[in-house]
């Protein structure tokens, strides 16, 4: 059995960590680029949406390197997302690979009794300890929830930073590394000597940013290769970011969904707008988009893949909620186009727009403007 | 005294633009060529054009616009790169100071901007097809042999105009080849194209929005006329095409850098007509120090390295920025 997994956000850190703790062979997926995409769309139906594309591009890469085992997370809900691992488990078999699913739905989807046999498959295959299992399982859920913290340390500090590009060098360099760590001891220390670091960045207190949300689809918002790097180029801009859906945050609303925990503030806020689930992150997407001004935010950028269902259905609620709000929303489509130039005067644009309608408040000489600032964010992961 | 300019490029898709401005933001130049798919030659030819005639005037700015902004402005030595939006908010605010709508149809995009108080307030640009564009208009006409001037008055000879689906261009062109078989004129069709285009256009970016006047149309589809009778009469509106109409972008890159030099009082960067004779070469190559395989563009004037962008990790883009600074002090 060797395992492979899709490079979703910082999911593919987290499933490396457990195949470590687990003592599982992987393949780890290289990061999504050109290739990726390229071998991902030859074989891919032509109407699917590019998350698609590159999570079968990263399981055929992984097929030629020897996996035979691949891991990918289900859903039973309105959006294609449900459909993915039946498709990629045909085109897999049609070009020749024996290969194993093993596909982490949730036990209220398929039933506690199917979960349980899904988790037995991945469990009977390590020869490690059960309380050693138990551990790899923690220190993984560890990894991926310290990457997210630090993905949105660096995204937001980079608003504030002395010395221009600081903050991405070191998300840059600890991305490259925490890829190559041979054990989950290893990852967690790179990880907090990373963090470590993204503290100890000099920071302006004085600087006030824009600040913008981050929105849309999950796969596309937490995948940079198919937003076209997006956060990064805001931190270019020095612009701090900030985006709520990330994979811990995903195991966390799981867990938290059914005894009313969870982003019940986002759920609340979406009500007047859209009352019913769309599917995917469709009433996310609006709750967040509701509550951005709140929050502090500037503006909104919605990104979602061509032909996504939910967002866009969101997409058409975000211009009420605009002029309800008084926040500026912009909306990126990605596809398969990897020309930035009208993806780039779209940012810069809106970035534009956001000053203008910054400095125009402040002329209004609103007495609660002030108020509106951020805090500049607090040490410590 | 001598009269001084700001010198403003637009370097589109398919139209490669250069304004003279003076001090009171007249315009005392224009220049509309055809970029052909050379941005560099196009531009360093632009600049030969004009010095000609204010070869021995003082620039006191340039600011470069458009989707080749970055290379323009690297060429010229612009004091400001700014995106094509802001651009053409400026520009139209100047003209018209009470302008809420701005329509812009260019070679290969459209954009609508809406102002609110002389800012952009919102604005939106076609996703991810170029129907309703420049360049499909060009394609059109020259496939049905007419010149694309003449190809808007076809339209208002149109008494019947016929259906065409506008939303892909694809489709609109079989469709209008179609209509074309079954034996309609190509006025009716013209007319029909023109407005699929102006209710694509409407339905695709201003979705939602309502859309105020004073409404200014600019960019260079603002010439063809069938394209305006067609907002004009799906809007119900007036719609104004100011007389700079096709270099909007190019006169408020000026503007912009004017505004910049004033606010910043700092000299200009603008590297004088004679640039042009500068060996400019651009070099691409994909990078393969890690899995991202960014594709790294090397700028080299006269054969010193001047400025590379396209990665991700800063690495070559921050070892040219240190090129090129030194290369200013030395």
């Amino acid at each position: 059995m060797v395992v492979t997994f899709p490079n979703m956000g910082n999911v593919a850190i987290a499933a490396k960590t457990l195949c470590q703790g687990l003592a599982l062979p992987y393949v780890m997926p290289e990061t999504n680029n050109s290739k990726t995409l390229a071998v991902g769309s030859y074989y891919a139906p032509e109407e699917i949406c590019l998350p698609f594309k590159l999570i079968l591009g990263n399981f055929i890469l992984a097929a030629r390197q020897g996996a035979d085992t691949m891991w990918i997370t289900g859903s039973c809900g309105p959006c294609r997302f449900g459909e993915y691992c039946e498709l990629a488990m045909r085109t897999l078999k049609k070009l020749g690979y024996r290969t194993d699913f093993v596909v982490a739905d949730l036990s209220s989807d398929v039933g506690v009794k199917e979960f349980i046999r899904r988790i037995g498959t991945v469990a009977a295959a390590s020869p490690v300890h059960p309380v050693e299992k138990l551990r790899a399982l923690r220190l993984a859920y560890q990894v991926v929830e310290l990457c997210d913290r630090l993905d949105a340390k660096a995204y937001e500090r980079a608003g504030y930073e002395v010395h221009k590009g600081e903050c991405r060098r070191l998300l840059h360099e600890y991305k490259t590394k925490v890829r190559k760590t041979e054990s989950p001891e290893e990852t967690m220390e790179v990880l907090q000597d990373y963090g470590r670091r993204l503290d100890a960045v000099p920071a302006d207190k004085s600087k006030n940013p824009l600040n913008v949300s981050i929105i849309g689809e999950i796969f596309t918002i937490i995948d940079p290769f198919s937003n076209l790097y997006i956060e990064e180029k805001l931190m270019g801009y020095g612009v701090s970011s900030k985006r709520m859906l990330s994979p811990s945050w995903w195991v966390k609303n799981m867990i938290g969904k059914p005894f009313r925990l969870g982003s019940r503030d986002v759920y609340k806020a979406s009500d007047p707008y859209l009352k019913y689930s769309v599917g995917g992150h469709g009433k996310e997407c609006v709750g967040e988009a509701a509550l951005a001004k709140a929050q502090g935010m500037d503006g909104a950028i919605q990104v979602f893949p061509l032909g996504c269902m939910p967002e866009v259905v969101a997409k058409s609620i975000l211009p009420v909620i605009q002029e309800d709000k008084g926040i500026p929303i912009m909306t990126l489509i990605v596809d398969e186009v990897t020309g930035e130039a009208g993806y780039i005067t779209r940012i810069e644009a809106f970035l534009d727009l956001l000053k203008g309608r910054r400095n125009q408040n402040q002329k209004a000489s609103h007495p609660r403007a002030a108020l509106n600032m951020r805090q500049f964010p607090s040490k410590g992961v | 005294m001598e009269k001084t300019y700001y010198l403003g490029v637009d370097v589109g898709s398919v139209s490669t633009n250069l304004v003279m401005m003076d001090e009171e933001k007249n315009i005392c130049e224009k220049l509309y060529l055809k970029t052909s798919g050379r941005p560099v030659d196009t531009l360093k030819e632009g600049l030969k054009c004009l010095a000609g005639h204010f070869g021995g005037a003082e620039i006191r700015g340039a600011g470069a616009t458009g989707s080749g902004r970055q290379l323009a402005g690297m060429l010229i030595g612009a004091d400001v790169i700014k995106n094509e939006i802001s651009a053409h908010a400026v520009a139209a605010s100047s003209v018209e100071p009470d302008v809420r709508t701005i329509l812009e149809i260019g070679g290969q995009d459209s954009k609508i901007i809406f102002l609110r108080d002389g800012i952009v307030y919102d604005f939106a640009m076609n996703t991810v097809c170029a129907a309703g564009t420049g360049s499909f208009l060009d394609r059109q006409a020259a496939r049905l042999d007419i010149p694309i001037e003449a190809f808007g008055g076809y339209a208002l000879k149109s008494k019947n105009p016929v259906r065409i689906a506008g939303r892909c261009a694809v489709f609109a062109e079989s469709d209008m080849i179609h209509k074309q078989q079954t034996g309609h004129c190509n006025e009716d069709i013209i007319a029909g194209l023109c407005e699929a285009l102006a209710r694509n256009y409407l339905n695709n970016l201003a979705k939602g929005k309502e859309i105020c006047g004073p409404i200014l149309f600019q960019g260079g589809v603002a010439a063809n006329v069938g394209i305006v009778s067609a907002f004009k009469k799906i809007l119900n509106q007036s719609v104004i095409i100011p007389r700079y109409y096709d270099v909007m972008g190019a006169y408020g890159a000026a503007i912009l850098a004017k505004e910049e030099l004033e606010a910043s009082g700092d000299e200009t960067r603008f590297c004088g007509f004679d640039s042009v004779y500068d060996d400019f070469t651009v070099q691409s190559m994909e990078c393969k120090d890690c899995a991202n395989m960014c594709e790294v563009i090397h700028i080299s004037v006269n054969e010193t390295p001047k400025a590379c962008w396209g990665d991700r990790c800063g690495k070559w883009s921050a070892g040219a920025g240190k090129a090129q600074s030194g290369s200013r002090t030395g």
